[in-house]
């Protein structure tokens, strides 16, 4: 591995920097229409609710009116600037993408670039076969040999531990990658996914002139990547390059309407959202290269004052790089790509909220960034709209309750004027929300950005129609939870770090009803509510109980895997045509969906399972565990924990009993041979079976989690 | 290695602890991944010699563990001779060693050899010394350090708010609980 250093860190570079010019041009133009739309809104507003003078309950409905006002409109701005992009004749005067030249992509990539995947008790076969199909893909470029790969693990549960090690193994023995794909595993899991990097960073930063991360569900075809580090290498004012991740692997209705929508809306606001961040974009903590050697002077995290939730360490630390990142005077870029770069999406509704509860938390903290000296402007903006992505929730819900108490007081007779200005409002409200996505699939039937036979525009537009029914019943349900974390953030209700649910494994209805019953009771309450109060009130707010009332049926309907799929409904190109890194991992995961499996008992413990019995499995661990001249815990300890778990299964031991027994090499190593000493009436039934069935399951222990695909 | 004895006639222990310790060296040598079975049945029945051997020294032990034990001290001395000069330690030797045997497809390509210190094929030795196993490259470590952010006059105003909710839980509720009173006193008088 050649790894030149890193340039010096000097003054702030202009190359990838927008010209302030440019800059200034593009966000006066943005910020004029938005603020106009906003002034013109609030205008209506008042000029409806001041017919007889304004009562302090108007003049609230007024003061959360405006910033949802804002909000819609940055979004339909964001949108309506990225379809003119997309479909002017001339190019961007600040595209990336033409600061390559044909004869660019030839030339032998000298940069070092470490490829990084921190994971914490995720599906192992998915991420380590996502992992080979970007190596393979890198390989085919022929410019991979400055390429590291890092799986950084911190993976609290044993099996998945060893399978992890495992996996790792197989990969390289089967990729010949050994000294190319490197597995690392913390003892202690300090400060989250931020800590994970951070350690990196303090370790092997020095090596490498830019890391690329990813998440554990990411994929990246080695087209993009050698793309990336040559837009980093010819513009080297950039510290960050952001690419737009699209949604794959979906199964269930809300997964596939998910990214649906995201293949046909997307690519116009990240276009917009490009016109407009220039230099100051976002990171959205994956799927992005970063310049190594800035990011290690200025990026390290301080904790937030106070306690968490609202305090402490940070939890959406990539806003935050961001925002130090260009603090320091490199820039943050977003990348408009449609292909290459890729994630996954929650399989069902109950999976998107636990989702959203930490995200929520991670924006909320950003409230104590916004008035911290020395930010770019852009930055604070993009911190004010994060928080506002979720504190807009239960500013509309705050909206619905003075809506309420005005309709339960209704002003005799509203005069021309006031008529006048709720529908104009009513209109523009309409237009903002629905004009985008109009145009945008409008865009699709005449261009056919996304798919070419007319068959298939036709099926987009219907899927687009569809697709607006489940977003409909989805948002006010959206709009009580997402309420209800901002509320309980502000309270100091954390949440936990918990791995996050990627693959559908079937609805689970008692989890559905406890979930959803009380926003079903609130739709009901608020529905008898309204009859008293007025029936054409009651009509209006319709749609939103309706909401409330299905949301059990509904999250049932979206979680589950009849998604229209056989009709047409809500197909991507990457459904239809997948590329190629994403064709050989779906191969391989198919290939491994086939295989015998051992009993479920067997199965949840089966990386435990593997280390005390397979020699290999064993020799592994061991080798790889650090030797350390004390342990925390007294010999007698892990000799007796041992003991238990030889005579009473590993159900018989917590999961720190268990974890204190695999971290010491001695013990490691004396379990192996004590559960093959033993005589079958010694060992625990779970051992015994283990025993008889283990040779059976896998031609070699290495293969449980990964395909078996030797490189010719 | 010596001819192998069929004829296993232990003195000590019982016909069915044998034959207990049989069953579990087949599965221990299986889980090797040495799918040859007659090379198999010559090393259980090898082991199970040795083993009947020590148990005649130590009937406390049962012929498993006996089995088991042999078989450890087969193998150590057997990577004791492919890694002798090496300078590893006991553990290193063991647990390095077994994965050496798979990672240069020693199961698959030199199964007839495994166990057999007295022939060691010289591109068995080579390919099981070059086996490399890595957890990462040697590090360089850089200094990671945070720097405080100047969070301005507004964020200590609410800090101090947030500080002080924050160590007065009744003090938190009972401002909830105001703004509550205060809505409901608010649709008491609206709707009177």
């Amino acid at each position: 591995m050649s790894t030149p250093a890193a340039p010096a860190v000097t003054s702030p570079i202009s190359t990838g920097m927008p010209p302030q010019r440019i800059a200034r041009m593009r966000r006066a133009t943005f910020f004029s229409f938005v603020g106009l739309g906003t002034i013109v809104g609030t205008w209506l507003m008042y000029v409806y609710l001041s017919e007889r003078g304004m009562r302090w309950s108007e003049w609230g409905l007024l003061a959360v009116f405006t910033p949802l006002y804002y909000q819609l409109n940055v979004g339909f701005w964001t949108a309506l600037f990225g379809l003119w992009l997309m479909n002017r004749p001339g190019h961007d005067a600040l595209d990336l993408w033409r600061t390559l030249k044909p004869e660019d992509h030839e030339e032998a990539i000298t940069a070092s670039t470490a490829i990084i995947m921190p994971v914490f008790n995720e599906d192992v076969t998915r991420v380590f076969e996502g992992l080979r199909s970007i190596y393979l893909s890198l390989e085919q470029t022929g410019h991979s040999k400055n390429f590291d790969f890092f799986i950084l693990s911190d993976s609290n549960q044993t099996s998945q531990w060893i399978e992890e090690e495992a996996a790792w193994l197989e990969l390289c023995r089967q990729l010949n990658a050994f000294g190319r794909i490197f597995y690392r595993k913390r003892r202690k899991p300090i400060n989250r996914k931020s800590g994970n990097v951070s350690d990196f960073c303090r370790r092997w930063g020095k090596r490498y002139r830019y890391m690329l991360v990813l998440d554990a569900d990411s994929l990246m075809s080695g087209g993009l990547i050698t793309s990336m580090t040559r837009i980093m290498e010819k513009n080297t004012g950039i510290g960050i390059l952001q690419t737009f991740p699209k949604q794959i692997g979906a199964e269930t209705l809300l997964g596939r309407v998910m990214q649906f929508a995201q293949a046909l809306y997307g690519p116009p606001f990240m276009a917009g959202l490009d016109y407009w961040q220039c230099g100051e974009a976002n990171f959205w903590g994956h799927n992005a290269i970063i310049r190594l050697e800035p990011f290690i002077k200025f990026c390290a995290l301080p904790a937030l004052p106070g306690k968490e939730p609202f305090g402490g360490h940070i939890l959406s630390h990539d806003f935050v790089e961001a925002a130090l990142m260009r603090k320091a005077g490199w820039a943050v870029r977003l990348l408009p790509t449609n292909r290459g770069s890729y994630e996954e999406g929650p399989p069902t509704l109950v999976d998107m909220l636990k989702r959203d509860r930490r995200w929520c938390q991670g924006n909320m903290q950003h409230f104590w960034l916004v008035f911290a000296k020395g930010w770019h402007p852009m930055s604070r903006v993009n911190f004010i709209h994060g928080i506002l992505s979720y504190a807009s929730s239960l500013l509309w819900f705050f909206f619905l309750l003075f809506t309420t108490f005005l309709a339960a007081t209704p002003v005799p007779q509203l005069d021309p004027q006031a008529m006048q200005a709720q529908q104009i409002l009513l209109g523009l409200t309409a237009t903002l929300i629905f004009l985008p996505k109009t145009a945008t699939l409008l865009d699709e039937v005449f261009t056919g950005r996304l798919f070419k036979p007319l068959k298939m525009r036709l099926l987009t537009f219907m899927s687009s129609m569809a697709d607006t029914v489940v977003f409909t019943l989805m948002a006010p349900v959206l709009m009580i939870f997402h309420s209800q974390f901002v509320v309980y953030t502000v309270l100091g209700k954390g949440v936990r770090w918990v791995t996050q649910r990627r693959k559908a494994e079937g609805v689970d209805w008692a989890e559905v009803f406890f979930t959803f019953w009380v926003v079903c009771l609130i739709g009901i309450v608020w529905a008898i509510l309204g009859w008293f109060v007025s029936h054409a009130f009651l009509l209006w707010i319709s749609p939103i109980l309706i909401a409330l009332f299905l949301a059990i049926p509904m999250a049932i309907v979206v979680s589950g895997r009849s998604s229209g799929h056989r009709f047409g409904f809500f197909l991507t190109t990457e459904e239809t045509e997948p590329p190629s890194v994403l064709a050989t991992m779906n191969d391989n995961l198919a290939e491994i969906k086939g295989r015998i499996h051992l009993p479920p008992e067997l199965e949840k413990h089966h990386g435990l399972l593997q280390v005390c019995l397979d020699p290999y499995v064993n020799g592994l661990h061991v080798s790889l565990l650090r030797r350390r001249k004390s342990i925390d815990v007294s010999r007698s300890y892990l000799n007796e924990i041992a003991q238990r778990m030889i005579q009473l299964g590993p159900q018989s031991l917590n999961a720190q009993e268990i974890k204190a027994m695999i971290h010491d090499t001695e013990t490691v190593t004396d379990l192996h041979y004590r559960l093959w000493s033993a005589r079958d009436h010694e060992l625990a039934p779970f051992w015994a079976t283990a025993i008889r069935q283990y040779n059976l399951a896998a031609s070699s222990p290495f293969t449980h989690t990964l395909a078996q695909r030797e490189l010719a | 290695m010596e001819a192998v004895n069929i004829q296993f006639a232990p003195e000590t222990g019982t016909e069915e602890e044998w034959n207990e310790a049989y069953a579990r060296l087949a599965d221990y040598f299986r889980s090797y991944q040495l799918h040859n079975r007659i090379r198999r049945t010559q090393l259980i029945l090898e082991t199970l010699r040795r083993a009947a051997a020590a148990h005649k020294t130590n009937t406390k032990k049962t012929p498993t563990a006996h089995s088991i034990e042999q078989a450890r001290i087969m193998l150590k001395e057997w990577l004791g001779a492919i890694y002798s000069d090496m300078n590893l330690n006991e553990s290193q030797l063991e647990a390095g060693g077994r994965l050496g045997f798979h990672l240069s497809g020693g199961p698959a390509r030199w199964p007839n050899f495994f166990l057999d210190k007295e022939n060691l094929p010289q591109d068995m030795i080579e390919a099981m010394r070059s086996a490399v196993r890595a957890s990462g490259p040697g590090m360089q470590v850089s200094k990671m350090t945070p720097r405080d952010i100047d969070l301005g006059r507004v964020s200590e105003v609410a800090e101090d708010t947030f500080d002080t909710l924050g160590r007065h839980p009744i003090l938190r509720y009972s401002i909830l609980i105001g703004i509550v009173v205060a809505v409901l006193t608010y649709l008491y008088l609206l709707f009177r």
